[in-house]
C-alpha cells in the first residue's frame, strides 16, 4: 500500500534555535558601545544645554533659578554678541563659498589619474590633520606685520610700499583673512567628498557627451557638477557647520578684539570669563538651532537625488 | 652706582636673612610637627598639581617625594587654558587637581564662588605680611585664598645702548622726561618706533593701562570699586589718551595692534625694534632679553624706576599664587606641597639662584623676602637687587580692595575698548564711557 506523506510545502521549516537568537542580538551588541558613546558625549550634553539655557546659572550670583527666555534676551541685548553674530555671518559666507569652490576645483584637477596624484592628494589632505590652534599660530607668523612672509612677498612684487597690518584694522578684511585659515583646514574634506562622488560617475556618460560634441567645460557643467550635486550639498553643509563654529583660529589671530570676533569666541568669553553659564548655554543653543536650520535649507535647495 | 648697588644688596640681604630665620622658625616648627604627625598618613599619596609654570627640576621634586612620601603628578598648563579648566571643573563640582593656580586677578572671584578653600588653618596669616611683600593680593575679608608663589611687578625697562646713542645718559625720572626721550630716540633715527605697548585685546593691555594710570598719579577703581577714570582730568583717562596717541603718532610699531604682551617683548624689545617697555613684567630682563639664543639686546636692557608725573611711580603687583580647590582629594598633602614650593631656598632656586639647570623657565622673583635675599646674594640674576627693592618698597596692589569678583569681565571691557580705540574704531571718550558702563552693570 502506498504511504501518504505530507506535501513538503505544508511542512513548516524548522527554525534554527541557537544561531537565530545570537544573530538577533549581535548587531545591537556591536553598535551598543557607539550608541553609549554618542549618548554620553552628544545627546546628554545637548539635552542639558537645552534645559540650562532657560536657567540663570552664574556662580557669582547664586542660586540658579528659572528665567525663561531671560538669558536669550540678555545676550541679544549685548552689542558685542550682536556684532559677533554679524561677523559669524561673514565667516559662514566666506567659509562656504571658498571651501566648496576650492574643493570642487581641486577635485576636478585630481579626477583623472596622473603621475604623482597620490602624493598631491596627501599634500592636499595635510591641513586637515592640523589642529586649528596650530594653524592659527602658523598663519599669525605669515600675516605678521613685522616679518611675515605675506608682507615680504607682496613687497617683493612691489604690490605694497611698506609692510601692512592685515589683521585688526578692518572688520571684513580681518574676517576674510581668518576665514582663509579655516578654509585651508576644511577644504580637504570637501575635496574628498566631491572627488569620491566624481569617481562614481560612469565613464559612459562622458563618452556619450563626447560623442554628442560637448566641449571640455560642458563635460564639467553638464555631466560632472549635476551628478556630484549631493556631495556638494553635503560639503556645503559641512563647511557651514565648521564656519559657524569657528573658534580656534579666531582666538589665536584675533584674541578678544571685536573686529573679528565670532559667535563661539563670544560664547567662550561669556561662559568662562564672565562665568555666566546660563547665557553661554543660551548662545550655544542659538548657534545649534541656527546651524541646523541653515543646513536643512542648504540640503533642501542644493541636494538632489542622483541616479545613473 | 656700583657702591649704591652694593649697599642695596647688603641691606636687602640683611633683611632677608632675618626674615629667613623667622620664616624657617615658623614653617620649620610647623613642618616638624606636621611631618612627625602625618608622614605615615601621607606616604604614597599622589597629588595632582596644575600650575601655569613649567615643573620644578626633577631632582627637586624627587627630593620632596623622598622627604614627605608624597608623589607629585605635575601638569604645566598655559594660563588661559588653566583658568578655563578651573572654572569648568569647579562649576561641574568635579575634582581635577589638589593644588592649582590662584592668580591675583582671580582672588575676588574665588572668594565669592568658594572654588578654593581658605588656607587660614594651615598658615599663620598674621605673620605673612612680614614675609610676603604681595600677600595682600591673596587675602579677602581675612580669608587667605592662596599662597603667593612668586613676586611679580609691572616695571619699566629701557635699552640703555639705544638711549646712549640718542645722547641720553641720565634715565628719565618723570613722565614728561620719558616722553621727551622717546621722541628724541625717534627723531634722531635711533629707533623708528621706540615704545612697546601690546595692543592685542588681551589681559596684558589691561595691566599696561593700570600701570600707566599709576604713573599718572591715580588708580582705576576706588576701594569701593567705583570707576576713577571717567573724568577727562583723571589719571586713567589721561593714561588711555597717552597710550592711544602713542600708537597713532607712531611711537609704537603699527603691528603691535595684534601683539600680546610676551609677543611684544620677544618680537619688539628683544629684537631691538623698540627701545622701552613702560609696563613690562619683572624678571623679563633675565628670562627674555638676556637670552642669547633669542635676543639681540643681551646686556642692553635695564630696569628703571617707573617715571611718574612728579617722580618715581609705584610698581603695581601682579603676583601668581597657588591654592587648594574645594574639590581637592588630598588636602594635607597639598598643604605640604605648597609649603615646600614656598620655601625660601626653593623659591630662590626657581628664580635662578642655583643656575639655569635648577630654575623654572620664566619664573619671575621669589615670593618671600627670604627667597629674595638669597637670590640677590647669589648674584646670578641681573637686576635682582633693583627688583627686590621695588617689590619691598615701591610696590602696591592694583586695586586697593583687591581684585573684584567680576574682574575678568571688567578686564575684558578694558582691553576690547582700548584695542578698538587704538585701531581707530572708537574714540577714547567712547571707550572710557563703555568701560564705565560695564563697571556700573557689574556692580561697581
Amino acid at each position: 500500500m502506498p504511504t501518504t506523506t505530507t506535501p513538503p510545502a505544508l511542512v513548516a521549516p524548522r527554525k534554527a534555535k541557537r544561531g537565530g537568537r545570537r544573530d538577533g542580538v549581535l548587531p545591537y551588541a556591536m553598535v551598543a558601545p557607539l550608541v553609549v558613546f554618542i549618548g554620553a558625549l552628544a545627546i546628554y550634553p545637548t539635552v542639558l544645554t537645552v534645559i540650562e539655557a532657560f536657567f540663570h546659572s552664574d556662580p557669582l550670583t547664586p542660586p540658579n533659578h528659572f528665567v525663561g527666555f531671560g538669558n536669550f534676551s540678555a545676550v541679544f541685548a549685548n552689542s558685542q554678541v550682536r556684532h559677533s553674530i554679524e561677523s559669524t555671518g561673514w565667516y559662514a559666507l566666506f567659509g562656504v563659498v571658498l571651501t566648496v569652490g576650492l574643493g570642487i576645483g581641486i577635485a576636478l584637477l585630481l579626477q583623472r589619474p596622473f603621475r604623482g596624484r597620490g602624493v598631491l592628494l596627501a599634500i592636499v589632505i595635510l591641513p586637515w590633520a592640523l589642529p586649528g590652534v596650530v594653524e592659527g599660530v602658523i598663519w599669525s607668523w605669515i600675516y605678521s606685520p613685522t616679518f611675515g612672509v605675506l608682507n615680504s612677498a607682496l613687497k617683493s612684487l612691489r604690490l605694497i610700499g611698506q609692510y601692512q597690518l592685515f589683521i585688526g584694522s578692518h572688520q571684513i578684511e580681518t574676517i576674510l583673512l581668518i576665514s582663509l585659515v579655516q578654509v585651508w583646514q576644511i577644504t580637504p574634506l570637501a575635496t574628498l567628498l566631491v572627488l569620491a562622488a566624481m569617481q562614481s560617475i560612469p565613464d559612459e556618460l562622458y563618452e556619450s557627451a563626447r560623442v554628442d560634441g560637448a566641449a571640455w567645460y560642458q563635460h564639467i557643467t553638464r555631466v560632472t557638477l549635476p551628478l556630484v550635486r549631493p556631495a556638494v550639498a553635503i560639503a556645503m553643509a559641512e563647511a557651514l557647520v565648521m564656519s559657524i563654529n569657528i573658534f580656534d583660529q579666531v582666538y589665536v589671530l584675533n584674541a578678544a578684539a571685536s573686529t573679528g570676533s565670532s559667535l563661539m569666541s563670544q560664547t567662550y568669553f561669556i561662559t568662562f570669563q564672565d562665568l555666566n553659564f546660563g547665557q553661554g548655554y543660551a548662545l550655544s543653543l542659538f548657534a545649534t538651532v541656527a546651524t541646523i536650520l541653515l543646513s536643512l535649507l542648504i540640503l533642501k535647495v542644493v541636494y538632489r537625488k542622483v541616479e545613473y | 652706582m656700583i657702591e649704591k648697588r652694593q649697599k642695596l644688596i647688603s641691606k636687602t640681604a640683611a633683611f632677608g636673612v632675618a626674615s629667613a630665620l623667622v620664616l624657617t622658625g615658623l614653617t620649620g616648627a610647623a613642618s616638624a610637627a606636621t611631618t612627625s604627625a602625618n608622614k605615615a598618613a601621607l606616604q604614597n599619596v599622589t597629588i595632582n598639581v596644575a600650575i601655569a609654570y613649567p615643573a620644578p627640576p626633577k631632582a627637586m621634586l624627587a627630593a620632596f617625594t623622598k622627604s614627605t612620601g608624597i608623589k607629585v603628578n605635575y601638569s604645566y598648563i598655559q594660563w588661559d587654558d588653566l583658568q578655563t579648566k578651573i572654572a569648568a571643573a569647579a562649576e561641574a563640582h568635579t575634582y581635577f587637581a589638589d593644588v592649582a593656580d590662584v592668580d591675583w586677578s582671580k582672588v575676588g572671584e574665588y572668594y565669592q564662588t568658594k572654588w578654593f578653600m581658605p588656607l587660614n588653618k594651615y598658615f599663620n596669616v598674621a605673620s605673612l605680611p612680614a614675609q610676603y611683600p604681595q600677600i595682600a593680593s591673596f587675602i579677602r575679608d581675612g580669608e587667605l585664598i592662596g599662597m603667593p608663589s612668586d613676586v611679580s611687578l609691572l616695571v619699566t625697562d629701557v635699552n640703555t645702548k639705544d638711549f646712549a646713542k640718542a645722547g641720553i645718559t641720565k634715565m628719565p625720572t618723570t613722565f614728561s622726561q620719558y616722553q621727551a626721550d622717546l621722541t628724541a630716540l625717534q627723531t634722531k633715527g635711533i629707533v623708528a618706533h621706540p615704545l612697546d605697548i601690546p595692543f592685542a585685546a588681551a589681559e596684558g593691555l589691561s595691566t599696561y593701562w593700570y600701570e600707566t594710570t599709576a604713573a599718572f598719579g591715580g588708580q582705576v577703581l576706588s576701594s569701593s570699586y567705583k570707576p576713577e577714570f571717567s573724568s577727562p582730568s583723571s589719571a586713567g583717562y589721561k593714561a588711555m589718551t597717552w597710550m592711544v596717541a602713542a600708537y597713532k603718532d607712531g611711537l609704537v610699531p603699527k603691528g603691535n595692534l595684534s601683539l600680546e604682551d610676551y609677543q611684544g617683548f620677544s618680537n619688539d624689545q628683544a629684537q631691538n625694534l623698540t627701545a622701552s617697555v613702560f609696563s613690562d613684567y619683572s624678571g623679563d630682563v633675565g628670562t627674555v632679553y638676556d637670552v642669547p639664543s633669542s635676543s639681540k639686546v643681551v646686556g642692553q636692557v635695564e630696569y628703571i624706576p617707573t617715571p611718574g608725573v612728579s617722580g618715581p611711580a609705584p610698581n603695581l603687583a601682579n603676583p601668581d599664587g597657588i591654592g587648594i580647590p574645594s574639590t581637592a582629594k588630598n588636602v594635607n598633602a597639598a598643604v605640604e606641597f605648597i609649603k615646600w614650593y614656598d620655601e625660601a631656598a626653593n623659591q630662590a632656586a626657581f628664580a635662578g639662584a642655583q643656575g639655569v639647570s635648577n630654575s623654572i623657565s620664566g619664573f619671575p622673583l621669589p615670593a618671600n623676602t627670604a627667597g629674595l635675599a638669597q637670590l640677590v646674594s647669589s648674584g646670578k640674576v641681573p637686576g635682582a637687587a633693583e627688583l627686590a627693592n621695588l617689590a619691598e618698597h615701591h610696590s602696591r596692589a592694583i586695586f586697593p580692595a583687591g581684585a573684584p569678583p567680576w574682574y575678568p569681565a571688567f578686564s575684558n571691557a578694558v582691553y576690547t575698548n582700548l584695542h578698538s580705540a587704538a585701531a581707530g574704531q572708537e574714540s577714547v571718550a567712547s571707550a572710557i564711557s563703555a568701560i564705565t558702563s560695564q563697571v556700573s552693570s557689574l556692580g561697581g
